[in-house]
């Protein structure tokens, strides 16, 4: 038999993924970890909605031989799904959930969670548990060029799913925990060259170095372990870096250390920063400010603003202008915060004395495990709520004087327990966009630990899941729960939705599996 | 071609997808150890086994595409050393420096094909597998050519030179897993052409000619025609002349993957 090349088809095929699609995704794909560079986490599908959620049945389960507690969102190209384990890349038919390539690298060191990739042109990208970034033929699994991002025997490592913006896959760093510097890079899609790379840590001579007390600096955390948003128009990357090291003791970094726990918007094109936000200046409780950046235009105070909102694992919600930077509002979006009574003018906390760790141990409000964490918050523009994971819970927190000790040993300078008095609870909640109110509350019972981010859907829908392994279906206005479904895993994951030939699937990453749902037909 | 109707087809062929096994065992040795120790492995050793480490009449090939219960240097030179009991492998009694050396040569007959210095230029080597003998339309190399077939960027580490022969001059006598050539008309009567990357009853998973993935649940398929051979050619020393064939040796031994 000799191939021809085949006509023109009807049967949808895979196609290149363009910028234009990048820009503009079509409802049926999900191409981005967030899904669009917005983070949103909105898909316009309404097949499955508020009135047919109950008919949510599994359309097929995934297992992966070695996946353990998988962090991965899926994505979907044309009825291809992508997703990721450590070191591991699987391309399934997102009907079926079958195989069509898998991609294993050597050696197969399993550090993880690794979070998922990203897609363009023919090309699939991941990040690697030795900090590579690696890029993959879409359509055959075939290694195309893999770069170093950074030293493996120095402790780095890239968790994170990348981002392509135009021509550049953007890629961040992990960890913060073990004295050493983040920065977030650029790579040329095409070649894997690095392209530009910004350092979260000032070096001497650049501005606000002084915000770092003697050589403090040199290992001062900041990782970007999370993956940020993108505003095309503004040509504005938004990224959140991660805690100050050593965690616990700041008195050896005395200073605001900049720029940790920051929300940063830096040129695509050059990496050069435009504007930043500290959110905890002199963090001692090792709250990294990684926590998605959703972008959202909409009203503030009667004019039309360009703004940014995050849930902070520090406990404050905050709106931002995304053009200037420019604090708008901030309020707590949980009830148990000790540390701080507030925020001033400019959204800077006004700390409240002796909440930091301590020698015999401190009670601190949020734990450091923080009021929120990488799960993924969304936005319902018909709502206009901001949806988001919320732990209420205290820890115990501690200092002791650490040693910095390279390659990749911890640097935290002690830690946390979770408060005897005060045991955690798993929220799901719905703030105002603009001024942060809870409009409601979903608790989730007898859950206390991170599990699922959230997803919302024009079906008014909101999806989010629990430690206990139930994927919920929530109503976007009343936080109703009106379908659940036990997956039997610990769910870490964020759900996402596509379609296929006009049916809406929902699936998820859940302890070994990925699971799709639809409506039974 | 067989042509049947689907699911009578599939109870022969189905067959469950495993990851293709990629990857050869790295062993080391001196070349030119093993070198003399080829010249003395043909003199001493050809009375049982074959020439160039090839099966012999009284005794298996040495370097043939097969699972050694003796992989390791000490094992193999146990074997020479003692024999192996209970067989007809005699212990040798040639000095331990020529033992050495024959242990380095059997280990060159497994090595993957980039630690052994295949003669040849690869440069031209490249000019035939990119033109004369069109390996580009269906082989990425570096990120350039076809996708039907697998990627040869990293073969040289992957594969003996024996089996990079043995994969361009002896046809497959099967497709193997993930390149099952198959013709697919659908139920609205289009027709695809391509490989089949995962099957099942209910649906299946096929990358076309057209290097597109097509996706089809059993439902939307009509007919579908296996194709009993493979993709890949292999019939490179006929088709290509003897020093075009080893130049092409040379520079696919040559692919491997060094890491930024
Ligand atoms: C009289 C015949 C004879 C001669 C001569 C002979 N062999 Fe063998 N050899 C055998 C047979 C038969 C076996 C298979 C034994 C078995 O059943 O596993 C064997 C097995 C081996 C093996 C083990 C392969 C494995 O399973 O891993 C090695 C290595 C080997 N021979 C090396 C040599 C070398 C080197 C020489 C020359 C110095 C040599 N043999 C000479 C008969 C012979
Ligand atoms: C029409 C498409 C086609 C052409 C032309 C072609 N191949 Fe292949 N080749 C394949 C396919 C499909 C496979 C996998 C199935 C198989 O091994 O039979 C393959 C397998 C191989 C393998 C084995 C790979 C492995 O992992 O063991 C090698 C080596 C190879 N080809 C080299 C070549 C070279 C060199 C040329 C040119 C001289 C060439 N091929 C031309 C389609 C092709």
């Amino acid at each position: 038999m000799r191939p021809i090349l085949a006509a023109l088809l009807a049967i949808a095929a895979h196609a290149q993924v363009t910028y234009n699609d990048l820009l503009k995704p079509d409802p049926a794909n999900w191409l981005h970890y967030s899904g669009q560079y917005h983070s949103q986490r909105h898909s316009p599908l309404q097949q499955v909605t508020t009135a047919n959620v109950k008919k949510l049945t599994p359309q097929w389960i995934y297992h992966v031989d070695a996946g353990r507690r998988l962090e991965t969102v899926p994505l979907v190209v044309d009825g291809v799904m992508y997703f990721t384990n450590p070191n591991e890349v699987y391309a399934l038919d997102a009907r079926t959930g079958r195989e069509i390539w898998r991609y294993e690298r050597q050696p197969a060191l399993q550090k993880g969670p690794n979070r998922g990739a990203a897609v363009y042109g023919n090309r699939v990208y991941i990040g690697t548990p030795d900090a590579h970034l690696v890029a993959l033929d879409a359509r055959n699994g075939s290694l195309l060029w893999e770069s170093k991002i950074a030293e493996a025997k120095e402790g780095y490592w890239s968790p994170a799913a990348p981002m392509v913006v135009k021509d550049k896959v953007i890629m961040g760093i992990a960890p913060s925990d073990h004295g050493l510097n983040g920065f977030l890079d650029a790579y040329d899609a095409n070649t894997g060259e690095r392209l530009w790379r910004w350092h979260a840590i000032p070096r001497p001579g650049e501005p606000n170095h002084d915000t770092w007390a003697g050589d403090s600096w040199k290992t001062g955390g900041g990782g970007t372990w999370l993956t940020g948003s993108y505003d095309p128009e503004l040509n504005l990357l938004y990224w959140g870096t991660g805690n100050p090291a050593p965690d616990f003791d700041g008195d050896v970094r005395k200073g605001d250390n900049l720029y940790t726990e920051c929300i940063v918007a830096l040129d695509a094109d050059t990496g050069k920063m435009k504007w930043y936000f500290q959110t905890t200046p002199w963090d001692v409780h090792d709250w990294d400010a990684v926590e998605i950046p959703v972008l959202v235009d909409a009203n503030y105070k009667g004019s039309p603003r360009k703004l940014l909102v995050q849930g902070n694992r520090n406990g404050f919600y905050y709106v931002l202008d995304r053009v200037t930077g420019e604090f708008l509002h901030g309020t707590p979006f949980i009830k148990e915060l000790n540390w701080a009574s507030g925020l001033t003018a400019k959204g800077r906390p006004i700390r409240v004395e002796g909440v930091i760790p301590s020698l015999k141990g401190t009670k601190t409000c949020p734990a450091t495990s923080g009021a929120t964490n990488w799960m993924s918050p969304a936005y319902n523009p018909a709502t206009g709520w901001f949806y988001i994971v919320a732990q209420e819970g205290c820890g115990i927190n501690t200092k002791s004087r650490d040693t910095f000790r390279p390659g990749g040993n911890s640097y935290m300078g002690t830690g946390y327990i979770e408060s005897p008095e005060e045991p955690w609870q798993m929220y799901i909640r719905a703030l105002d966009l603009t001024t942060g109110k809870i409009q409601w509350e979903y608790k989730q019972i007898n859950s206390r630990r991170y599990a699922a981010g959230l997803l919302s859907t024009a079906g008014g829908l909101i999806f989010g899941g629990d430690d206990q392994g139930f994927l919920t279906a929530l109503d976007a206005k009343t936080g109703k729960a009106l379908w659940s479904f036990n997956t039997g895993q610990q769910i870490s994951a964020q759900p996402m939705t596509y379609a296929i030939d006009g049916k809406q699937y929902v699936a998820i990453a859940n302890g070994s599996n990925v699971v799709a749902f639809a409506l039974h037909d | 071609m067989r042509k049947a109707p689907i699911l009578c087809v599939l109870a022969i062929t189905c067959l469950a997808q495993q990851p293709r096994q990629r990857g050869g065992r790295r062993v080391r040795f001196d070349p030119v150890e093993a070198a003399a120790g080829h010249e003395i492995y043909n003199r001493s050793c050809t009375m049982c086994h074959g020439l160039d480490g090839a099966p012999g009449d009284r005794a298996p090939a040495l370097g043939a595409q097969r699972r050694y219960l003796r992989a390791t240097t000490e094992d193999i030179q146990d074997a020479i050393k003692n024999g192996i009991k209970g067989t007809n492998m005699p212990a040798s009694p040639l000095p331990e420096a020529d033992i050495k050396k024959l242990v380095a040569y059997i280990h060159s007959l497994r090595a993957t094909a980039v630690d052994l210095d295949v003669p040849g230029n690869p440069a031209k080597g490249e000019q035939v597998f990119q033109a004369k003998a069109n390996c580009a339309k269906c082989h990425m190399v570096n990120g350039r050519g076809g996708i039907l077939g697998p990627d040869l960027s990293n073969i040289g580490a992957e594969r003996s030179l024996a089996a990079l022969r043995e994969a361009l001059t002896i046809p497959k006598p099967i497709p193997p897993r993930g390149y099952q050539p198959a013709k697919v008309t659908t139920t609205n009567n289009q027709t695809i052409e391509g490989i089949v990357k995962n099957q099942h009853n209910t649906s299946f998973q096929i990358l076309g000619a057209d290097e597109k993935l097509h996706l089809l649940t059993a439902d939307q398929i009509k007919e579908i025609t296996f194709h009993p051979k493979s993709l890949m050619p292999a019939d490179f020393d006929k088709v290509l002349n003897p020093t075009e064939f080893q130049d092409l040796l040379a520079y696919l031994s040559r692919q491997a993957r060094s890491r930024r």
